[in-house]
Parts: C-alpha cells; structure tokens; sequence
C-alpha cells in the first residue's frame, strides 16, 4: 500500500460518516446520499495527488464534498424542471417518502424549511446548525468572510423560524 | 428538537461504506465522460455567458425589442430532445416566461445534459445549428 492509499484510507475512516451527514441533509435520501459519498470520495482519490497540504484536510475535504453537492442539486434542479415539477416539491416529496426519516413532526417541518432556503443560505445552515461547524472553518470551506456567514445564518435562521413559527427553538447565531 | 437523531441509516450502513470507500484505490483509473469534456463544457459555458451579458447590454439599448436568448436557447435544447414539443409548452405554463426567477441557468441546463451524457460536440452544433 503505498502513501497515497493509505492517507486516502486515513481519510475514509476519519471522514466518511461526517461527509455522509453532511451530504444526507442537502440530497434528503439515504440512495442519494450513499452514491453522492461514493462520487465525492471518488473525487478526493483522483484529486488526492494535487492536495499540497496548504489548506487543512479537513477544510479540503469538505470543500470538495460541498462542491459535488452543490453539482448534485443543480442537476437535480433540472431534472425536476423536465418532470414537470419544482426543487423544493421533490425535496418535499423525499422528506416525506424517506423510510429514514425518524424524526417528529417539527423535524420533518425543519428540514422541509432547511430545504427551501436559496444555496448559500443552505450551505451556511447546514454546516453551522447540523455539523456544528465554528464559524472559522466554515469560511476556508466557503471561502467567505465570517462577518458574511453570521450575517447569512443570521438571515436563514429568521426565515426558517419564520417557516416553523416563533416558539422553535433552532439555536442561536 | 434534535440535530442528528431524525435520520438515520440502514443497519451496519457505515462499516459496509467505509469497505466500499476503501476499495477505491483499487479499481482501474477511468476518466469519465464529464471529467474529458470538463474543458469543451467550460468553453461552452463561456460563450452562454458572453451572449447572456450580450443580451443584458442589448436589452438596455432596446428593451422592447430584445428577446430573452437564455430562454430562447433553453427551449431551443428542449425542442430537439423533445422533438413533439409538447414539454417546452408545459414548462412555459409552469415557468411563466422568465425561467431564471426559479434560479434555472442556461449553465446548470448544459452541465445537467453532459452529465445526462449529450456530447458536447452536439450541443455545440445545436448552438451553431440556431445561431446562439
């Protein structure tokens, strides 16, 4: 096994899960999520001799896996578009339909609202309310100011509350 | 409410993933069809660019006039992959007239055909074939 392997193996044992998480929150499907993870560490294994070490693996591996989501949803806004029906009703109908799905009826709602948010507001959601990521990590990943990040959770936090009603609590900035 | 306990996946999903991801390495080097036209979709990304901002400069000389070519070039796509024309009506009922309000870009319909497997060559030719 030489170098390259093993740092790809450190990283599937170290990251895998985490990748699969995060992609699970923007795909709403557990056979979504699971062939997205396969692509996204696809991606890393070929990208693998290229990664410097300047950015963190951590940072780098993440940036990669937000990148092939992001991918993921706007081909997936098209196809939705030539059956006929929106992102945010397909996103609804996987929430609905996922036999994975184990939360109550106010999860259901917060994923249903998380799902309709615009793309950076998405991103900035998921990472800070679900991955618990600090503020600092998710700008490598982003590549966008802190200042920016809390202003746009800021924002996604009022429309999800918004959507959910005053009385649910979804953390603070 | 809880952050991580409304998803959950099948028995022993992790361990089965992790086996899976690790036999990456192993399997024979193949540069997909996406990754070998990645240079031929940015070229062709760009020239959608340059005649959306074309667009935009000449909506502003002539607004009345101008048609909107991101729109034209879309249903033109749809037209010759759905040569009965029966879904480009559909998704103009469903659109109104301005696609781009849903957050649909030309980009994201050329990077879904050569995902979905359209040659870049063909799309190429549809482009040249209407003047786009």
């Amino acid at each position: 096994m030489d170098n390259a392997e093993r740092l790809f193996n450190e990283i599937v044992k170290e990251y895998s899960e985490r990748v699969y998480w995060h992609v699970r929150r923007f795909v709403n499907n557990h056979e979504d999520a699971d062939d997205l993870v396969q692509e996204i560490f696809l991606k890393i294994w070929t990208a693998l001799p290229s990664f410097r070490g300047e950015a963190q693996l951590f940072t780098w591996v993440y940036r990669i896996a937000t990148n092939e989501t992001l991918n993921w949803l706007r081909r997936e806004k098209v196809r939705s578009a030539l059956r006929f029906t929106s992102i945010d009703a397909e996103m609804e109908r996987r929430i609905d339909s996922d036999p994975f799905f184990d939360g109550d009826a106010a999860d259901r709602a917060l994923s249903k609202a998380v799902a309709k948010l615009p793309e950076k507001q998405r991103q900035v959601f998921i990472l800070r309310y679900y991955d618990e990521m600090p503020y600092e990590q998710m700008s490598e990943v982003l590549d966008t100011s802190v200042g920016a990040l809390k202003a746009s959770y800021h924002i996604a936090q009022e429309k999800v509350r918004s959507a959910l009603g005053k009385d649910i609590f979804i953390g603070s900035d | 409410m809880s952050k991580r306990n409304d998803i959950t996946t099948p028995e022993g999903y992790f361990g089965d993933l992790q086996k899976r991801l690790s036999e990456i390495p192993a399997r024979p080097v193949r540069v997909s069809m996406v990754h070998r036209l990645a240079p031929y979709a940015a070229i062709a990304a760009s020239f959608l660019v340059a005649v959306m901002l074309g667009n935009a400069i000449l909506r502003h000389s002539a607004p009345a006039s101008a048609e909107d070519d991101t729109w034209t070039y879309v249903s033109y796509l749809a037209d010759a992959l759905d040569p009965d024309g029966a879904a480009m009506m559909d998704l103009a009922d469903y659109y109104g007239e301005d696609p781009e309000e849903e957050g649909l870009s030309a980009e994201d319909i050329v990077n879904y055909l050569l995902a979905d497997g359209i040659s870049v060559e063909h799309l190429n030719y549809l482009s040249y074939e209407e003047g786009f």
